[in-house]
């Protein structure tokens, strides 16, 4: 198998389906000749024309909607958001015309918001946050959150495919910093399936998208020292895999709730939640959140490493709760 | 369909309409602009083409000097009630079907409130009253393949293009059969297989993006389609709106917007929502043609529309319609809108869009008296056996509350509604690696 970035396994992701399937096409701002602020259209308006990589005005609300109108007459829109901060444009065509238009009124919308999101990258606060907790929080939406170049090209590929809407959320830090052996054509991931990332014994870490190479660094750190961490990659935020949670808590008897996003309403309160409601007695600990601050993202280097979860965090807090 | 002989004939007043015909007389539309140069049709001082035939002159004003404050009208309102303008497009059947359903419109509208009277309805219910002609007539202009999106005020539109009074009805007392099953209420609901009405949601403006991207479906599959729907001068001050007309403005998608001008925005006067004095001068803004038309007069709403679903179907984009009319009672049944001056609403009585186009076929000869009460009581009867199946549907069960929140197990098929024609490539090349630089490392 050849290798690929994570940017690059999107691409193909998006190409293959392209290929395969006429009904799907690009819609976002400066995809076209300019091939995307990130690139990952790049050279697709040459290859598929302008018909099916279409350039809008700087228009969230626009595009979103029209994606959704297109999507109401069988076609398979992939709308981009140049920046997922900017989905907030959008809000409410998300939220009240697109996710609910299944349940009120029967129409399937399936189209995919796709986009790159996360820190790290010192974009300050409007070019570096996770916006996925407004979206887990609006039923009709699924959303997906992959961590590496074979996942993101299985679920852009199962997003394309799925009936409904999916927020596809790209983390920019990862985009050309990992690179993987990644399957060609004809294979897919399916949405709502965890992975474990590493087996382990003593505790889990339960995390998604760039953290889970920090849970990564910190489970080789801490292996040194006798700790066997298990990783579990969510994949997919909503719906949520209940039985991979649980499965590892039961396992491993301890866990750690890691996210970039922020604490406060991020997805550790509701993983703690479901871990609550299928594991209780399962627990020889408690549990543990490691999260980014309740801050907006901060611009200058020095304040961003503070903001994020680091590796340090995660073996402290790690040791902390093996001992317990 | 409910009634498919008259969907038929509803969607057959277009095709009906001979091509030749429209290319004659719409001087105007030949380059793809609402008519200008016909007899009679004057330009507001932006060059925008205004169709009606009285321009009347009037503004309200708030007054704050005594205990309350409040709201006066100012201007002249004693001018006669102007004449229907000649239609250059309905035959004589046509006008008479366009009236049948304006009469159709209206008395289901009473049904409406005597249903809530009668605390048969769950919530209020919103009247189009004073609105007819708008919805109907520009609703009887579509084609039969072309698409629609309804606001609250349009459900004379919904009846035109082939739902029953009885989904309404249903729609209103939150019954199991109702579109949506008692999933949603009012006109929130729709149907993209057969009848080809895109569901408004509360929140204003979001359909306009969301008609341009009908259209941009459909001329992906190699369709040219009109995507009709109406916005309020309320509803137009959002900002989703300006993106939606603008994209379609810049794809010339086929986009036919109404700017149903009804003066009052719950009770915020047009006064306090814009400072321009004709909407449709916004289309100047949007690069794309723009029309004021009296919206209380059936033929000047299906001549615009017809020219507009035209233009669309040529795929030279979006229009703009500004229709002036009044909404005639209050935002909803309950409020009882006392905050219009009366005045404002006797001269908006007296050219009440039914009354107008009643006279106008009678004094065409083309309806009798005998007639009129005959098709009255037609609809009246209709009517009720619409209401009576409506009330006669159960309450949903309350476990279904759970169920369609995501399309799943094979409930739908998804797939290319006009099947797609075109190529789907431009070269045979593969994908190649990007080396670009990129927004961020």
């Amino acid at each position: 198998m050849p290798q690929a970035t994570y940017l690059e396994a999107i691409r193909q992701g998006l190409w293959e389906e392209m290929e395969s399937d006429p009904t799907v096409f690009c819609i976002g701002e400066d995809i076209g000749v300019y091939g995307g602020a990130f690139k990952v259209t790049d050279g697709f308006v040459h290859h598929f024309g302008p018909q099916r990589v279409i350039d809008t005005p700087i228009a969230e609300s626009a595009i979103v909607g029209a994606a959704f109108g297109a999507a109401l007459t069988g076609m398979r829109p992939v709308a981009e958001f140049q920046f997922m901060d900017f989905i907030g444009c959008a809000f409410n065509q998300i939220v009240n015309m697109v996710a609910k238009s299944h349940y009120r009124w029967g129409a399937p919308a399936p189209l995919v918001l796709r986009g790159p999101c996360g820190g790290g990258v010192h974009g300050g606060p409007f070019h570096s946050q996770n916006p996925e907790m407004h979206f887990v929080h609006t039923p009709g939406m699924k959303v997906v959150a992959p961590a590496t170049p074979s996942d993101a090209k299985g679920l852009i590929k199962s997003a394309i495919r799925d009936n409904n809407p999916v927020l596809f959320l790209e983390h920019k830090f990862l985009y050309r910093r990992i690179k993987e052996e990644v399957p060609e054509n004809g294979y897919a991931v399916p949405i709502g399936k965890a992975r474990v990332h590493r087996q382990g014994r003593n505790l889990s870490i339960i995390t998604y998208a760039a953290m889970v190479h920090t849970a990564q660094e910190a489970a080789d750190a801490l292996a040194k020292e006798g700790i066997e961490v298990e990783i579990l990659d969510l994949r997919t935020l909503f719906p949520l895999d209940r039985e991979a949670i649980t499965q590892t808590v039961k396992k491993t008897n301890k866990v750690i709730l890691l996210h970039e996003d922020t604490r406060t309403g991020g997805l550790a309160g509701e993983l703690a939640a479901i871990i609550n409601e299928e594991a209780f007695d399962d627990l020889d600990g408690p549990i543990v959140r490691i999260t980014a601050l309740d801050t907006p993202v901060p611009f200058s280097p020095p304040l961003e490493h503070f903001f994020l979860p680091k590796v340090e965090d995660v073996v402290r807090e790690a040791k902390k709760l093996h001992a317990y | 369909m409910p009634t498919k002989s008259k969907s038929q004939k509803a969607s057959g007043t277009k095709s009906a309409a001979p091509k030749s015909l429209a290319k004659i007389s719409a001087n105007g539309a030949r380059n793809g602009r609402p008519s200008a140069k016909s007899a009679g049709v004057r330009t507001n001082e932006y060059g925008i083409p205004d169709w009606r035939l009285e321009q009347p002159e009037f503004e309200i004003v708030e007054i704050s000097s005594g205990p309350e404050v409040h709201y006066e009208i100012k201007g002249k309102l004693s001018a006669p009630v102007p004449p229907i303008r000649e239609s250059k497009y309905l035959n004589r059947n046509q006008h008479l079907e366009l009236y049948r359903w304006m009469l159709m419109n209206r008395r289901m509208e009473v049904a409406l409130e005597n249903l809530y009277k009668q605390s048969k309805v769950v919530g209020g219910v919103y009247f189009g009253l004073g609105q007819e002609a708008c919805s109907c007539a520009s609703a009887c202009a579509l084609g039969p393949e072309d698409w629609f999106a309804p606001m609250i005020r349009n459900q004379g539109a919904q009846l035109v293009r082939g739902f029953h009074a009885r989904d309404i009805m249903m729609q209103y007392m939150a019954k199991a059969d109702s579109p949506t099953k008692g999933k949603d209420g009012t006109s929130h609901y729709g149907d993209i297989e057969k009848r080809q009405m895109v569901s408004p949601i509360s929140m204003l403006g979001d359909l306009l993006p969301v008609m341009a991207g009908v259209s941009l479906g459909a001329r992906l599959q190699g369709k040219e389609l009109a995507c009709l729907t109406w916005i309020g001068d309320g509803g137009q001050s959002t900002g989703v709106s300006y993106e939606g007309i603008n994209f379609a403005a810049v794809r010339k998608l086929g986009l036919v917007l109404i700017i149903e001008s009804n003066l009052w925005a719950y009770s915020t006067p047009t006064e306090y929502q814009v400072a321009v004095k004709d909407l449709a001068n916004r289309a100047i803004g949007y690069g794309i043609p723009g029309v004021i038309i009296d919206g209380t007069d059936a033929c000047q709403v299906y001549d615009a529309t017809y020219e507009a679903v035209e233009r669309a179907h040529r795929g030279e984009g979006p229009t703009l319609i500004e229709a002036k009319l009044m909404r005639m009672k209050g935002h909803a049944i309950h409020d009882a809108a006392a905050y219009v001056p009366k005045e404002m609403h006797e001269y908006w009585r007296k050219r009440d869009c039914i009354d107008r186009f009643r006279k106008y076929l009678f004094d065409k000869k083309w309806l009798t008296q005998a007639e009129d009460e005959r098709l009255s009581a037609e609809v009246d009867k209709e009517i009720d056996a619409e209401r009576a199946v409506a009330e006669a549907s159960p309450m949903p069960e309350p476990h279904t509350a759970a169920e369609g929140v995501y399309c799943e197990d094979g409930c739908h098929e998804v797939r290319p509604k006009y099947g797609i024609r075109q190529k789907a490539r431009r070269s045979e090349g593969k994908l190649k690696e990007t080396e670009a630089a990129i927004h961020f490392k």
